[in-house]
C-alpha cells in the first residue's frame, strides 16, 4: 500500500506516511509518540518547515528538548499538512495499540483530517476496532480484506520455491499443496 | 516526559553548538518521536511476496479514496481494511 502510494507520489510532491501497531510496542505506541510519528514522516527527505524549526529552537531553549504537547503537536502537523498538495496517512494494524492510546489518537487523527481537505487516511485493523473507527469517523469506507484464490496460489509458489528441503517434496505432493490449499481458503494466512 | 532524547551530546555539554542545519535534520525528527515507522516498512517490504493482495487496488473504494477515479467528485478520506490476523492486511502493496 505503501509503496503503491510512494510510486504514484515520486511524481508529485504528494507526502505518504506510513505507521505499523505492534503489541510488542504497545507501550511506545503512545498518542504522542505516533503523532509525532506522523510528523516525522512528513518531513522525512524533505526540508524542515520553518515552523517546526521554532518549536524545535523553543523547545530546546525553554524546556531542555521536552518533546510537544499534544495541542502543540497538532498545529505543527496541520501547518505541515497545509503546506503540502497532498498527504496520506496510512496506519496498519489499529488494534494492536492500546484501547486508551487508540481513542485519543483516533480524535486527533480525526481533528488533522477534518481541518485539511488534502488528506487521505488508510486504516487496517481487526473487525473488533471496526465500531471504534465509525464512531471517529462516520464516512470511513470499510472493505473486508481477505485472500483471494489467487493470492494463495502466489503465496504457495513463492514459499515452494524456497523450500529448504527440495528432495522431500515430490510431483504427487506438490500437486496435492496446489490443489488442496487454495481450496480452504478461510484457514489461510499469506501475512 | 523530558526524555533523556539527547544523552549523546548533552554529555558532551556543547548543547549552544548543535544549531547548525545539518544537526536540526537529524535532531528534530529524534525529538518528535522515538518510533522509527521506516525501519518496519522496510522489513514488511522485504517479506512481501509481489502480487498478493493486488486485486484490491483495483477495487472501486480503494481508487476512490486515492482519488484515480475522479468519479462523481466525492472521494471519502477515510479507508478502513479489516480481516483476521494474517489475512494480509499489512503486505497490500
Amino acid at each position: 500500500m505503501i509503496d503503491h502510494l510512494c510510486d504514484q507520489a515520486s511524481k508529485s510532491d504528494i507526502a505518504v506516511v506510513g505507521l505499523y501497531c505492534d503489541f510488542l510496542a504497545q507501550h511506545e505506541q503512545t498518542t504522542l509518540n505516533m503523532l509525532g510519528a506522523i510528523l516525522k514522516e512528513l518531513i522525512n527527505r524533505r526540508e524542515i518547515p520553518k515552523h517546526v524549526k521554532q518549536a524545535f529552537k523553543k523547545a530546546k531553549r525553554e524546556s531542555s528538548y521536552l518533546r510537544p504537547r499534544l495541542p502543540d503537536l497538532l498545529e505543527l502537523i496541520k501547518a505541515t499538512v497545509a503546506s503540502l498538495p497532498q498527504v496520506f496517512i496510512c496506519i496498519d494494524a489499529l488494534d494492536e495499540m492500546l484501547p486508551k492510546h487508540r481513542s485519543d489518537f483516533l480524535r486527533s487523527l480525526q481533528g488533522i483530517v477534518r481541518g485539511s481537505p488534502n488528506t487521505r487516511v488508510f486504516l487496517t485493523g481487526r473487525a473488533m476496532v471496526l465500531q471504534e473507527i465509525k464512531e471517529h469517523f462516520p464516512g470511513a469506507v470499510m472493505v473486508p480484506i481477505s485472500p483471494t484464490k489467487e493470492d494463495v496460489e502466489t503465496f504457495l509458489v513463492m514459499k515452494l520455491e524456497g523450500d529448504t528441503e527440495p528432495n522431500a517434496m515430490d510431483d504427487d505432493l506438490h500437486t496435492d499443496i496446489m490443489r488442496v490449499i487454495p481450496e480452504n481458503i478461510s484457514e489461510m494466512r499469506v501475512g | 516526559m523530558a526524555y533523556n532524547l539527547f544523552r549523546d551530546i548533552e554529555i558532551t555539554g556543547h548543547i549552544d553548538s548543535f544549531n547548525s542545519p545539518k544537526d536540526e535534520k537529524r535532531l528534530i525528527p529524534k525529538w518528535l518521536s522515538p518510533l522509527e515507522p521506516h525501519q518496519r516498512h522496510h522489513g514488511v517490504r522485504t517479506n512481501r511476496v509481489d502480487g498478493v493482495g493486488n486485486w484490491f487496488l483495483e477495487t472501486n473504494e480503494f481508487r476512490n479514496w486515492s482519488g484515480a477515479s475522479g468519479g462523481d467528485g466525492y472521494v471519502p478520506p477515510v479507508l478502513f481494511c479489516y480481516g483476521d490476523p494474517g489475512v494480509g492486511k499489512t503486505y497490500l502493496r
